[in-house]
């Protein structure tokens, strides 16, 4: 047999370069993210800026200011007001904690999603099969995802400067947001390689941060736990005081923060194997049989852990508020002069602890419409995974599965609110405040038709675009709350302010309820729902 | 489970087509199985199988005409899906579950559920059932759905491409249950690619190609049709007089003393006629059932 002839001219091996083709694939994954908190970073502190400079500066005296600085329940909600005369100031205490937040939990989840969601679905491995060892992919992870933090505060530092604000003040605004946010992805990066799957990663660095988000609310709302502060980004980030006092060193203990973490992650990446945590997971157990007899018991099997996390977060925070309230409003009693600029600012009744809760509930359903967002986007996420078609191929029509998951999930939110509303009351009686335990449960239950909006939007998302259930799920609870903060203190007109779900909730327990406008965000929910699903029931299942 | 009109067709597909955008991912099938039938369901890549499944099951909706299973509307799952079972071609179970807790979901929404004939395919597919689904492998997550929908009595299984990610002796396993299930009564549409499988287990074969169901054919024409490729190397020339042999068709001369040549039928007239040559390398491939009905019905694979 003639051997076969060999090629003239051997092919040109193709150049290795795998680390650049992982960081290509790594900027990829994470670049519509950035862009995305990037642009709102730009914008939304800017727009505070011009509405100040327009309307608040003016209206409001330096007095009315100086009470608004000193207030500790103002604090406890948006952190220290060290600036107010200041536009950039004003700016950074009214929207410096919902950005740093928003920053943290994105840095956080988008960085899991990257490491152990890759992992999860199989794609880690086909990196790890490459020449580059398990360190120097972790090493550009890392190095991609903090790129994408300096992306976010440069965008947040230029909106800043564009609109004329100090420079000073702007620069270490931005740095600090993106050290937060460098904190977050380093702690993402440490629970990726420490759990062994996506979901149990996101949660324990969901409940970090939900830690330090509460002790940055003691830290500032009582000063014997002032030290508590150096403990949380968010307290930490605070002490930064842009615009007053320009103070970079509390940045070098944010770095600091970032560097456990990351010194965690590098440790832990090297001593487990891939698909599998440093926490072991049983690989056997015997089974459990419960809530697997209906599609709407499954719905419940599916959710009680997510449920009972969140519930488990909110119920805490509801127990510090109500802890503080005493202490708090004790203080807003003494200052006469209080009650007309807090009205100005947008805060009505701050004076007593039925003032101050009402305050805090409104906030109540943001994590609760986003809990019942994420369960329909977990919903989305099976579906195209392929989770779904064994559920599908059963005697069960999706319009049943789907209205019976978004009733549990209506029920979800109601309980979320009642032991949130418990925990508030529970706190307070602590405390020594007075608080009745229909105020407490009522004004917590009074935000639950808020809550069911995002989750009619959700289904609905879920029915006509379901690659965008959460994004749209989140637009009534968040960008709802967003709507009306703004309205209020820029005096935006009723039309608009009337768009946002929480114009038609009275601020409860301290005003009445309003059970026409509970009706009618009722109403809209199911009618949200009932298009979702109807919808669903009619389009082609992916994947 | 619902009595059932004998006399209905198990399934029962009426112009069925779907389109996706500017693609005609199913052109104007029909396609009919009567209750008890195995049928062989076969096609390329991209050719519409799945789609043609996922309309059958309601998951997707067709762009022009029906389907129905055992008299019921395809779309009304609710009833639809009392007469059938799916094991789909990429099984994807949820992670926290255990297998037996798969099962046991399975079971309790199911069409219903025969428990000890469940036991005794745990035992025989060898599964491990007190496993999370997130640790079981592509075989083990395809073991699970095929012993939930084998341990069903409905009357209609549809397995799309079910041993995958089987290894020989589960495939082998595989078959048994399909003949138990069609002797039982249940019908069976199998999407596959393994020409030994739907040799052993199929009544009839349909193939789809582009969308269009180009032919049905019984087992025994298909048995007719069947080739192999015969590739042959010579220290010398290539004989003439292979295209003459009883059998022998499609020579194809590749150069340097090679040649491939399709052989219908017994092999001895062709080694005789070659004995004398010296011959210096002989392969032979089976051709997949679709290259076979392809090259039969003179159809350009795509």
């Amino acid at each position: 047999m003639s051997a076969v002839a060999a090629p003239t001219a051997p092919a040109t091996p193709a150049v290795g370069e795998p680390g650049r083709a992982v960081t290509a694939h790594l900027v990829r994954e994470l670049r519509r993210g950035t862009l995305v908190v990037a642009a709102l970073l730009a914008l939304l502190p800017p727009v505070v800026v011009v509405q100040y400079r327009e309307t608040v500066g003016g209206e409001l005296g330096a007095g009315a200011l100086q009470v608004l600085a000193t207030n500790p329940a103002i604090r406890t909600l948006f952190g220290p007001a060290v600036a107010l005369d200041d536009p950039g100031g004003f700016t950074v205490w009214r929207t410096g904690l919902m950005t740093t937040v928003l920053v943290a939990v994105w840095a956080l989840l988008s960085t899991v999603r990257v490491t152990r969601g890759e992992e999860d679905a199989g794609r880690w491995a086909l990196l790890r099969a490459g020449t580059l060892p398990a360190r120097s992919l972790l090493l550009r992870v890392a190095a991609v995802a903090l790129a994408a933090q300096a992306v976010v505060g440069a965008a947040l530092a230029a909106g800043l400067l564009v609109v004329g604000t100090e420079p000073a003040g702007a620069l270490l605004h931005g740095a600090g947001t993106a050290l937060t946010g460098a904190a977050f992805v380093m702690l993402g990066l440490a629970c990726a390689q420490v759990l062994p799957d996506r979901r149990s990663a996101a949660g324990a660095g969901g409940a970090v941060l939900a830690v330090a988000f509460m002790a940055r609310m003691v830290a500032d709302g009582s000063e014997p736990f002032g030290w508590l502060r150096w403990l949380s980004p968010f307290g930490v980030l605070g002490q930064v005081r842009p615009y007053a006092a320009d103070d970079p060193v509390p940045l070098l203990v944010l770095a600091g923060m970032a560097l456990l973490p990351a010194v965690l992650a590098f440790v832990a990446v090297e001593r487990r194997d891939v698909g599998a945590g440093l926490v072991r997971v049983p690989d056997e157990r015997a089974p459990r049989t419960a809530l697997l007899g209906s599609s709407t018991g499954f719905a419940v099997r599916r959710g009680a852990r997510g449920w009972a996390a969140w519930t488990a977060g909110v119920a805490a925070y509801y127990l510090l508020v109500g802890l503080l309230t005493v202490s708090l409003t004790g203080f807003l009693g003494d200052n006469p002069q209080f009650a007309s600029a807090a009205a100005e600012a947008g805060f009505t009744g701050m004076g007593s602890a039925e003032g101050y809760l009402a305050a805090v509930f409104a906030l109540l359903a943001v994590p609760g419409g986003l809990f019942a967002a994420s369960r329909i986007a977990a919903d989305a996420a099976d579906e195209s995974a392929g989770r779904h078609v064994l559920l599908l191929s059963l005697p069960v029509s999706r319009r049943a599965q789907l209205a019976g998951h978004a009733a549990v999930l209506a029920l979800g939110c109601t309980l979320l609110a009642a032991l949130a509303g418990t925990a508030a009351w529970a706190g307070a009686r602590i405390a020594g405040s007075g608080l009745g335990v229909a105020a407490g449960v009522g004004g917590a239950l009074n935000t639950v038709p808020v809550m069911l909006v995002s989750l009619g939007a959700a289904v609905l998302a879920f029915g006509v675009l379901p690659r965008a259930v959460l994004a749209v799920g989140a637009v009534p609870a968040a960008g709802g709350f967003l709507l009306l903060v703004f309205s209020d203190t820029f005096g935006w007109p009723p039309a608009v302010r009337a768009l946002s779900p929480y114009a038609h909730v009275a601020a409860v327990p301290v005003e009445a309820h309003d059970g026409a406008g509970a009706v009618g965000l009722l109403i809209v929910a199911l009618l949200l729902t009932a298009a979702g699903v109807a919808a669903h029931g009619r389009r082609d299942v992916r994947a | 489970m619902p009595t059932i009109d004998p006399a209905l067709p198990a399934v029962e597909a009426e112009g069925l087509s779907k389109r996706y955008g500017r693609t005609l991912a199913v052109d104007r099938l029909d396609l009919r199985i009567e209750p008890g039938e195995v049928f062989g369901f076969l096609g390329p890549n991209g050719a519409g199988k799945s789609t043609t499944l996922r309309m059958l099951l309601g998951l997707a909706r067709p762009t022009a005409g029906r389907a129905r299973v055992f008299g019921d509307p395809a779309e009304d799952v609710r009833a639809a899906h009392r007469h059938l079972a799916h094991v789909p071609a990429d099984v994807a179970l949820w992670p926290n579950l255990t297998g037996a807790e798969a099962l046991e979901l399975l079971a309790n929404l199911g069409p219903g559920t025969d428990l000890g004939y469940r036991d005794e395919l745990v035992e025989r597919f060898d599964l491990r059932l007190d496993k999370p689904c997130r640790a079981y492998s592509t075989g083990n997550r395809q073991k699970v759905a095929l012993v939930a929908a084998f341990a069903t009595r409905a009357p209609l299984l549809v397995l799309d491409e079910p041993t995958s990610g089987l290894d020989p002796l589960m495939g082998r396993e595989f078959q048994r249950c399909v003949v138990e299930a069609a002797a039982r009564g249940q019908a069976v549409l199998l999407s596959s690619h393994v020409l030994a499988e739907v040799e052993a287990v199929c009544d009839r074969v349909g193939i789809l190609r582009a969308g269009r169901l180009v032919q049905v054919a019984g087992l025994a024409e298909l048995r007719r049709l069947r080739r192999h490729e015969f590739h042959l190397s010579f220290a010398g020339p290539v004989p003439a007089g292979l295209a003459a042999v009883p059998g022998v068709a499609d020579v194809e001369v590749l150069g340097e003393g090679r040649v491939v040549l399709t052989l219908a039928g017994e092999p001895a007239p062709l080694l005789r006629a070659v004995a004398g040559d010296d011959v210096v390398q002989l392969s032979v491939r089976e051709p997949s059932l679709e290259e076979i009905f392809l090259g039969y019905y003179g159809e350009a694979a795509r």
